[in-house]
């Protein structure tokens, strides 16, 4: 696959510019999702006193559930406007029109990994033991990937034709977090409605990435069968819809 | 005979209204049907072949459908009709200046766009130093492309473009861009370039640059192809329709 050096450059020059060179610019892809954790972790415990949501410690958990979701937001936000941004180079090198979308969300997915590092030191800090269905820690990942190249195929070309998008994207983004069981579980949400929020497609998602810390057993299925399904799915909607509308885009790029 | 461009009843058609964005908004509120009502197409029933280092003019006033066609052979459009087969790597002297990243030295420029196009770390290595005496930009090789001036920028890409050693090359009017110096070094490597075997397809509005390099013309008309012949009767029809409009 000549492509792969391809998209290997791509990602390298993201990340470069991302990084620009300076340690700071490493340092706020840790700092951000720590100082959101910080202020859910004040505001939930300290201010509104709600020791019964989510698991314990608290932060930890908020951490597990954030770095996805800061992985998710500025994926969709980066490869929504990836044949924008990126128009001269589509407009002027014959590569795959789905590589622009790839290498957006395959930065992105280096910035969560390099962020890890917090997730792994705050565990050591509380002395939170793992067990080993931290195996479904890797699994969540690569269904993540799939789920956001699905998404930003659907994205991409649908900012390029619509200039709203992007707002129906942020509202989205907004919107989507509070339903997401980032800040409180699964298990926190009344009976009734614990199905409607596997509808959700990051629901299934961040229940695997914490499964490792708070163990799920068998309770593991529902999460992953949502999981599995919404990645796969929307993965292939994507490639599916992509190739369909692809050359009317280009005319518009 | 090797056909390196093989074109069948081309077609691509475009919206009237280039008003190129719309919104939802405007798609759910009025409920407007965007594409056949006023599209148009830009190129249509177009069908040719080109050989193995051939040197084709692509001859036509502005709107005719020239850089379109170009576009549709480097690939980075896809045709509503027809079929465009294209045998080898091609190399698109086309928006020379957009590949490069302004925030970028252009040390790493030279890297990225060589790469994107195909060269591996070592054939990058090999050409780099070639690269960077053709650009002229010296001192500036650590510099980050954004305080380039466009001159040295298009200078930089098209040394970048030209050294990817494809057997096809496309050129977009790119001739017209710098100085007399570096516009007699472009001259040349094309000369070198064609000597070589290459297969050239040049769009230009400068009979000069047409009658320098290539030997058969296409002239496009509304996105008809009126003329497949030698290059004089190509411009002899373009100019003769020019000079219809002048009377």
């Amino acid at each position: 696959m000549k492509h792969l050096q391809a998209l290997r450059l791509l990602v390298f020059r993201d990340l470069q510019i991302r990084y620009a060179g300076t340690w700071l610019g490493y340092l706020w892809s840790l700092l951000d999702p720590l100082f959101m954790s910080l202020i859910y972790w004040l505001v939930f415990t300290v201010i509104l006193g709600a020791r019964g949501v989510g698991e314990q410690p608290y932060l930890l958990f908020l951490l597990a559930g954030i770095l996805p979701w800061v992985w998710l937001a500025s994926s969709l936000n980066d490869s929504s406007r990836a044949l924008i941004t990126e128009n001269r180079l589509v407009r002027s090198i014959a590569l795959p029109r789905a590589l622009w979308v790839i290498k957006s969300i395959t930065a992105k997915a280096m910035e969560f990994i390099f962020a890890l590092p917090i997730l792994i030191g705050l565990t050591i800090i509380f002395g939170k033991s793992v067990t080993w269905e931290l195996l479904w820690f890797p699994v969540a990942f690569i269904l993540q990937y799939l789920l956001l190249v699905g998404i930003g195929l659907l994205l991409a070309p649908l900012t390029v034709l619509a200039r709203d998008m992007k707002n129906i994207i942020r509202l989205v983004v907004r919107l989507g977090f509070y339903l997401t069981p980032i800040i409180y579980s699964v298990s926190d949400v009344p009976a009734q409605g614990q199905f409607l929020s596997y509808l959700n497609p990051m629901t299934g998602i961040v229940t695997l990435y914490r499964a490792g810390f708070w163990p799920q057993g068998t309770e593991i299925l529902y999460p992953l069968l949502s999981a599995v399904l919404w990645a796969l799915g929307l993965f292939a909607l994507g490639l599916f819809f992509f190739k369909k509308i692809e050359a009317t885009v280009l005319k518009e790029v | 005979m090797d056909t390196v461009i093989s074109v069948e009843n081309l077609g691509i058609r475009f919206n009237r209204n280039r008003k190129r964005k719309f919104s939802i908004r405007e798609m759910v509120l009025q409920n407007k049907n965007t594409t056949p009502k006023g599209s148009f197409w830009a190129l249509r029933n177009v069908s040719f072949n080109v050989k193995k280092g051939e040197a084709v003019g692509l001859v036509g006033a502005n709107g005719q459908g020239k850089s379109t066609l170009l576009r549709i052979i480097a690939g980075v459009l896809i045709p509503d009709e027809g079929k465009v087969e294209v045998n080898g790597g091609v190399a698109p002297v086309i928006e020379l200046t957009g590949g490069l990243k302004s925030d970028l030295t252009a040390r790493d420029n030279i890297w990225l766009v060589a790469g994107l196009h195909g060269l591996n770390r070592k054939q990058v290595a090999e050409k780099f130093d070639e690269i960077v005496e053709f650009s002229g930009i010296g001192d500036f090789l650590d510099t980050p492309v954004r305080h380039f001036s466009s001159g040295m920028r298009v200078r930089l890409g098209f040394s970048i473009v030209t050294s990817l050693d494809e057997p096809i090359l496309l050129v977009d009017e790119a001739l017209a861009v710098g100085d007399a110096e570096f516009k007699i070094k472009c001259y040349n490597r094309m000369e070198k370039l064609l000597k070589e075997g290459k297969t050239l397809f040049l769009v230009s509005h400068k009979e000069e640059d047409l009658n320098k390099f290539c030997t058969r013309g296409l002239y496009l008309k509304k996105g008809q192809l009126v003329i497949d012949g030698t290059l004089k009767e190509a411009l002899d029809a373009h100019l003769k329709e020019q000079g219809a409009l002048d009377d």
